[in-house]
């Protein structure tokens, strides 16, 4: 289980983060929506280590990340695959490399043995003989799976989703939706997915919690957030500006 | 009125003054931290030889044409204008040992700096810059990867002996140019010229150039990877982060040039 408690986080004098406190229990997804720059991508990176907070805790089965050093940091990070909102694909590797980076870097696995992993990984997310391909030579969509690939290729058991449907056309956007169900049920992973799509939210969502002004203003099932009669999370999910702006 | 905007303009100044400072001293200390970062990775943990093989070939080898051109061309000059003062005291067959001396204490280790600085720091500070606005650095740190290991660390190291080695070719090279205006042009008889250039030569005039050319391949790529992993902001970023590790880098070097020839000639 993931337990925020009191997190904080500044930059300059923008304070993003405000007293978040939110808990993912283990095997759900959580869906965190909110209006871009209130901060969803921040509280991802937070999650994952690549940021860190001016204040609060984040407690991963009951040990605080925040307290952790660099090498307990990087085996925590192990344990989590995180897919980022254009991919961040490494442009100097191909897709084997990309995908099984990690297995490169951290394990003692041989080529073929990588190879074969690789080649699961990305058969996981519907792609298959594309190993020798660069980044720049795949579609947007592609790159997405590719990414997921990486995410999952170390079995993680946390998984960080960063705007995953961003920029891909309905199709394909449902293709990352279905993945995301799909490694849920295969994998028994925890996914925490940040976005503003609410078609995306809803299909793959056992909770979600929407960000605002750096506060968590709500929490609920999909029905919750469906019949909710908080204002501000009703003007977020049907799409409606203020009148005033 | 009239006074009161020009002690507004006043105080403005001194806080550009003010601000420059800060931005200078907060950059003098992240690249200090870069450095003593990348020297603790470099003995503590397992280097990426392939990726260092790789950047001594894109720094040294790639560098070779344009350094060749620089060093001729220096050497050529350095032998005409020497020529052209010695002769008015009849003493031509010295040009050999001012270009030799020139080359291998100043121009060769400085010059080779300064065209790496503007090919590779740029190159490092551009492709390292574009990794952090496309978000791969922090990939590199979800995927429990040091990017300081994995980026910095190959190209200090190729960037610390390729200066060593391509100061060393600037040196013959230059030595080369001013041989062939001495030998075609100036009359100076070839093997006069050899032999007075490497009398001149103390070790100490060979060794002060390349103790140089290793702290310069150390500001090149520290600064340039500095920058590249202090840019944000897309494409603008990357573009001012390109900017800003040259001018820094030839400033650096320009200043530690003056640092060392200062030691090396009161000490």
């Amino acid at each position: 289980m993931i337990k925020i408690n009191g997190l904080h986080k500044w930059f300059g004098s923008n304070h993003v983060l405000n007293d978040v406190n939110l808990e993912i229990r283990d095997g759900e997804t959580l869906v965190i929506i909110g209006r871009s720059g209130v901060g969803k991508s921040v509280l991802l990176k937070l999650i994952a280590g690549i940021l860190d907070p001016d204040n609060g805790q984040i407690l991963v089965d009951g040990t605080d990340i925040v307290t952790l050093g660099a090498s307990g940091l990087d085996a925590f990070r192990l344990r989590l695959g995180m897919l980022f909102q254009g991919a961040a694909l490494f442009d100097s590797l191909n897709v084997r490399g990309n995908v099984g980076f990690s297995l490169y870097e951290h394990t003692r696995l041989s080529e073929p043995e990588i190879r074969k992993k690789v080649e699961e990984k990305l058969a996981l997310v519907g792609l298959r003989n594309i190993q020798e391909l660069m980044p720049a030579e795949l579609s947007g969509g592609m790159k997405k799976r590719v990414g997921l690939a990486r995410a999952i290729c170390n079995d993680p058991k946390v998984i960080l989703y960063d705007e995953p449907t961003t920029g891909l056309d309905p199709i394909n956007s449902d293709v990352i939706n279905n993945l995301i169900l799909r490694m849920q049920k295969k994998l028994g992973v925890t996914s925490i997915v940040v976005t503003h799509d609410m078609t995306s939210a809803y299909k793959v969502a056992n909770r979600i919690a929407m960000l605002h002004e750096g506060r968590i203003i709500g929490t609920g099932t999909v029905d919750d957030i469906r019949n909710t009669s908080d204002i501000l999370i009703r003007q977020f999910i049907t799409g409606t500006a203020d009148p005033e702006t | 009125m009239q006074g009161l905007k020009q002690y507004l303009s006043v105080r403005r100044s001194l806080a550009h003054i003010g601000s420059y400072w800060i931005d200078l001293s907060i950059q003098i200390g992240g690249i200090s931290f870069l450095l003593v970062d990348t020297l603790r990775c470099l003995f503590r943990t397992k280097l990426r030889w392939t990726a260092t093989v790789d950047q001594m070939f894109k720094i040294g080898f790639t560098s070779l044409p344009l350094v060749f051109l620089t060093a001729l061309f220096t050497g050529i000059v350095l032998a005409l204008q020497s020529a052209y003062q010695l002769k008015l005291f009849g003493a031509q067959q010295f040009t050999s040992d001012l270009v030799a001396l020139s080359m291998c204490r100043e121009l060769g280790p400085v010059l080779t700096a300064m065209v790496v600085a503007g090919r590779v720091g740029a190159s490092i500070a551009a492709e390292i810059g574009t990794m952090k606005v496309t978000e791969q650095i922090d990939a590199l740190r979800a995927l429990a990867t040091d990017p300081v290991r994995y980026l910095v660390v190959p190209r200090f190291i190729a960037a610390f002996f390729m200066l060593f080695v391509l100061t060393i070719y600037a040196d013959i090279v230059g030595m080369l140019g001013g041989w062939a205006i001495a030998v075609f042009k100036l009359d100076i008889n070839s093997h006069q010229y050899i032999k007075r250039a490497f009398t001149v030569l103390m070790f100490k005039d060979v060794f002060t150039g390349l103790i140089k050319a290793f702290a310069f391949g150390a500001i090149i790529s520290i600064v340039g990877c500095y920058h590249g992993l202090k840019s944000y902001g897309g494409a603008e970023g990357v573009g001012k982060a390109t900017t800003t590790a040259v001018v820094s880098a030839l400033i650096l070097i320009i200043a530690m040039d003056a640092l060392f020839t200062a030691i090396f000639y009161f000490f």
